[in-house]
């Protein structure tokens, strides 16, 4: 899957940026470059990788 | 969330360690621990410890609404623990079935479960094998075999012993062994992982030679390294299983677990067992001679200098809390150890879960942990976008994990029979019981076992009845 179209914030209207991102779940936070508004800083998660990595570390951290 | 003093009956049952009769048995806090208190009408008082630690004993809680087996082996009629099957009452089911096909073992050991020597007439024939492999198989094939003995590996025919349970549909088998034999005869091992084994239980007491000289009666150190060398050439899978024994090897705590690290990812993690007093004991053990749960914990964290946190172990999902203790681990590329659990004194448990969802989630723990870890080649592929480190941790998370654990098992010393009735690991006997693990190994102080030979078993109808006659004329019924 490519992502090419550029992805606009509703509330700024600026063109979302990859962005170096701290994700926290369950106490563990990593980075990733995520789309982030350059204005007020609203991230957007792909349905597509809520589906599959995200999913997977919830899956992976809230085993036994 | 009421605490283990608040939330269970102060009270709970035992027996007597002279002629195990059950008995009426209190937990009892003094000078900030707990100890076990009992009386029977005949043999006197009983004090043993059981928790170095009153606080943490207070919050080291998981609630579980029990499961009871729904095919029962055993119909209840002289109550715990003298009915094992399973029976109606037990309170949690399967999730290891330990096969002893051998008595015979070909280490001399003060310390043996089992009580294992030399008499072959003792092993289970390929039939009795079978039979048992059928006979679970129409409970359940998700059981997680462990091959026990005995030595299970003085037997030539394990491979077959392993293709006969895979072929009832049994995918995880685990072998408890003291790899004498892995480390001398690769080819034999290289013949197990053809035929399905996943792990290799390794007994493991220490990093210095003198711990096996005590406790096995020779130096063994570089046999065990020869075995996990040996199971890292076959991709088997290998838990590290200390026996910790105060003055012996409770200071060696820090150094095994640091060699697991060395060892990894064929090294999956090491499960510490305190010692527990089986067999024939003209004294009580003394409490010096035990070591705790909490005690464990807190030498992890002090002879790892803090690299492993004792906040990051919890109380078991599928056993009695009381029972063991579990860390699960992430090693990161860059040589740090993430861990993945973290006690919540206040927020887990709130809410029982079920016991039966418990014995589940920790058969596929097992076997998807203690197995060899999955080859990066056979990691699933993601499509789309990065998800930057977190892809890092979830690719070291299947190729790099690592748990530290520990199982306290029980002796008519400590036995608690609220913890008995919640126990998951059942061995199969010869006369065909499910016998959780504590009472098939229990001995009283003279040797003798409820459930462990036929001798045993006749003693075992004959004294549940003699001995409950006897408390009830003491209590003047």
């Amino acid at each position: 899957m490519t992502e090419t179209k550029p992805v606009i914030c509703y509330k700024c209207q600026k063109e979302l940026v990859p962005t170096k991102t701290y994700l926290s779940y369950l106490g563990h936070s990593f980075s990733a470059d995520i789309l982030k508004c350059p204005e007020c800083g609203e991230v957007y998660i792909p349905e597509e990788l809520a589906k599959s990595r995200i999913a997977e570390v919830e899956m992976q951290l809230e085993d036994k | 969330m009421p605490d283990n003093f608040e939330r269970a009956a102060p009270t709970t049952e035992s027996v007597c360690p002279e002629c195990l009769a059950r008995i009426p048995a209190a937990r009892v806090v003094r000078d900030g621990d707990v100890y076990l208190e009992k009386t029977c009408p005949q043999h006197g008082d009983f004090r043993t410890i059981i928790w170095r630690g009153a606080d943490s004993f207070k919050t080291w809680v998981k609630l579980k609404t029990p499961s009871f087996p729904k095919n029962p082996f055993t119909e209840v009629k002289d109550g715990c623990p003298f009915d094992c099957g399973l029976c109606a009452e037990h309170r949690q089911h399967t999730c290891s079935v330990l096969l002893e096909v051998t008595q015979r073992c070909d280490l001399h050991c003060p310390v043996c479960f089992a009580d294992s020597g030399n008499d072959d007439s003792a092993d289970w024939s390929m039939t009795e094998v079978e039979d048992w492999f059928k006979r679970l198989s129409e409970q359940s094939t998700s059981f997680n075999i462990q091959i026990s003995g005995g030595e299970p590996c003085v037997r030539d025919d394990l491979p077959e012993i392993i293709r006969l349970g895979r072929s009832y549909g049994f995918k995880y088998f685990q072998l408890n062994t003291n790899g004498l034999r892995l480390a001398r005869d690769p080819a034999y091992l290289a013949e197990l992982k053809a035929a399905g084994l996943s792990t290799v239980f390794l007994q493991f007491d220490g990093t210095r030679d003198e711990i096996y000289k005590t406790i096995r009666g020779r130096g063994l150190l570089d046999q065990k390294l020869k075995t996990i060398e040996h199971c890292k050439e076959q991709g088997i899978g290998v838990v590290l299983v200390p026996t910790l024994i105060p003055n012996v090897n409770a200071d060696d705590i820090g150094n095994i677990i640091r060699l697991a690290l060395e060892h990894m990812p064929i090294v999956r993690g090491v499960h510490f067992q305190p010692i527990s007093y089986f067999g024939r004991y003209p004294q009580s053990p003394a409490d010096e001679a035990r070591i705790t749960i909490p005690e464990v914990i807190r030498e992890i964290e002090t002879q790892t200098d803090g690299m492993i946190r004792a906040d990051v172990f919890c109380p078991p999902g599928c056993e009695n809390a009381l029972c063991s203790f579990h860390g699960n681990f992430v090693l990161m590329p860059n040589g740090d150890l993430k861990a993945i659990t973290q006690h919540k004194e206040d927020a887990c448990g709130c809410q029982p879960i079920i016991a039966e969802e418990g014995a589940a989630r920790t058969r596929a723990f097992v076997a998807e942990n203690w197995s060899a870890p999955t080859l990066i080649t056979q990691l699933p592929v993601f499509g789309g976008q990065s998800l930057g480190e977190w892809d890092v941790f979830l690719e070291r998370k299947r190729t790099h994990s690592f748990f530290v654990s520990g199982m306290a098992f029980q002796d008519a010393w400590n036995l608690d029979l609220e913890r008995l009735r919640d126990c998951c690991i059942h061995i199969a006997s010869r006369d065909g019981r499910l016998v959780p693990f504590c009472a098939y190994n229990l001995t009283d102080s003279s040797g003798r076992s409820l459930y462990r030979n036929a001798e045993s078993k006749r003693f075992a109808s004959r004294f549940s009845i003699l001995q409950n006659q006897e408390i009830l004329e003491s209590n003047g019924e």
